[in-house]
């Protein structure tokens, strides 16, 4: 077999010393087979890393109110104060006070008085999402009233209750331990801000047992 | 030749993946977005069924979004025929709102902040606005002095109307609403 042989050059010859066709066309295809791994593998980290956002974010409003209406009275948000995160996307006309929760002391009961401004109600979870949101119009004798529980308390509370008696509080299941209460009074004219802010503040949420 | 191959699938994959998940999440997403006219609104966002681009977005700042049983907010950055909305012009904003309890309407920057202008206005309430004699509503917003409804806007600039409606039947139904139940916002003039 001569070295200058043509016929099985190829074959024989270690692959960098190929044509550079061949090497050119091997060297080609290996960097469109490793472009299109790494499109799935960016594929991979895009849909993990959105999925993973809500766990890991430290700058969240539960994380920013934790502290607040631990007492068992909402607190007031005061846009601009200091040591207080501001609320983005927050309307000027609205008052707002947050009460942070956490079932693991067992389930809550959130009690608001309604007024003639319009209130609204709502439960935003931990890791993002509303829950659950109720608005005045849905109180019985001025007095809106819930009571949040996780799937567990729940549960115990369906087997506590007595048999063919109708149970008179409104259940809201949360599915996360922690998260804040979120009421809002509209203010229709700037003169209504210290009835808007008696009616946040007057909205109580403490253990329910 | 080979680890060469594995670092570029690698940085490839990260850095596309992240990039992209950044860019995705930085404004409000596109996904779950309802335009209706000149107005863009995210009914999902108040939801317990939200998508997790928009979960992603919300918990990355501080936002605690109206229910969908509580309200819905609407966001406009451009006109009724397409065009961004800006402070040097006049706009005169007509027609009416959905069935509510309550609404406003405010102007504030492309972050969802008020301007701070020298006069104290950043918006209107439904109870505060002046309606003619069908009951129609009419607000001028520019940044030099109107008759009626005067709405300031900043002397230049990007700007966006942001419109809340509190306690509204809509909200559930957001996706079917029509460009003609909502103020319309036409420009009237620019410097």
């Amino acid at each position: 077999m001569s070295v200058l042989d043509p016929s099985d050059q190829g074959a024989t010859l270690p692959a960098y010393r190929l044509p550079w066709r061949s090497r050119l066309a091997a060297l080609v295809r290996r960097f469109a087979l490793a472009t299109l791994a790494g499109i799935v593998l960016a594929g991979i980290v895009h849909i993990v890393t959105i999925l993973l956002i809500p766990l890991v974010s430290e700058h969240d409003a539960a994380t920013a109110y934790m502290s607040f209406g631990t007492g068992g009275k909402a607190e007031l948000l005061t846009p601009g104060a200091s040591g207080q995160p501001d609320l983005r996307d927050a309307d000027p006309a609205t008052v707002t006070a947050v009460c942070s929760y956490d079932l693991s002391g067992g389930p809550l009961r959130v009690v608001a008085r309604t007024g003639t401004l319009p209130l609204g109600l709502s439960l935003h979870r931990r890791g993002g999402g509303v829950v659950y949101a109720i608005t005045d119009r849905a109180a019985i004798r001025g007095t809106l009233e819930f009571v949040v529980m996780t799937e567990a308390q729940h549960d115990d509370r369906l087997a506590q209750d007595e048999d063919g008696e109708t149970t008179r509080e409104l259940r809201v299941v949360s599915d996360t331990q922690q998260g804040l209460i979120v009421a809002r009074v509209l203010m229709e004219r700037p003169s209504d801000r210290s009835e808007a802010e008696a009616l946040a503040t007057g909205v109580a949420c403490g253990l329910a047992d | 030749m080979r680890g060469i191959t594995l670092a570029y699938v690698i940085a490839l994959g990260a850095g596309l993946g992240f990039a992209s998940a950044q860019y995705a999440v930085a404004g409000r997403p596109l996904l779950g977005m309802t335009q209706i006219g000149a107005w863009t609104s995210w009914p999902r966002s108040g939801s317990r069924d939200i998508d997790p681009y928009m979960r992603a977005y919300l918990v990355r700042g501080v936002h605690l979004p109206l229910g969908a049983g509580e309200g819905l907010e609407l966001i406009a950055d451009r006109d009724a025929s397409g065009v961004g909305l800006d402070g040097r012009c006049r706009y005169l904003i007509t027609g009416t709102t959905p069935t509510t309890r309550g609404w406003t309407l405010s102007v504030t920057d492309l972050d969802g902040h008020a301007f701070r202008l020298p006069l104290e206005r950043s918006g209107f309430s439904d109870a505060e606005v002046v309606r003619d004699e069908q009951g129609d509503l009419r607000i001028a917003a520019a940044a030099t002095p109107e008759a009626g409804n005067w709405l300031p806007l900043p002397s230049g600039g990007r700007f966006q109307f942001r419109l809340r409606l509190y306690d509204t039947p809509i909200s559930s139904h957001a996706n079917e609403m029509r460009p003609e139940i909502l103020p319309r916002i036409n420009r009237v003039d620019c410097r």
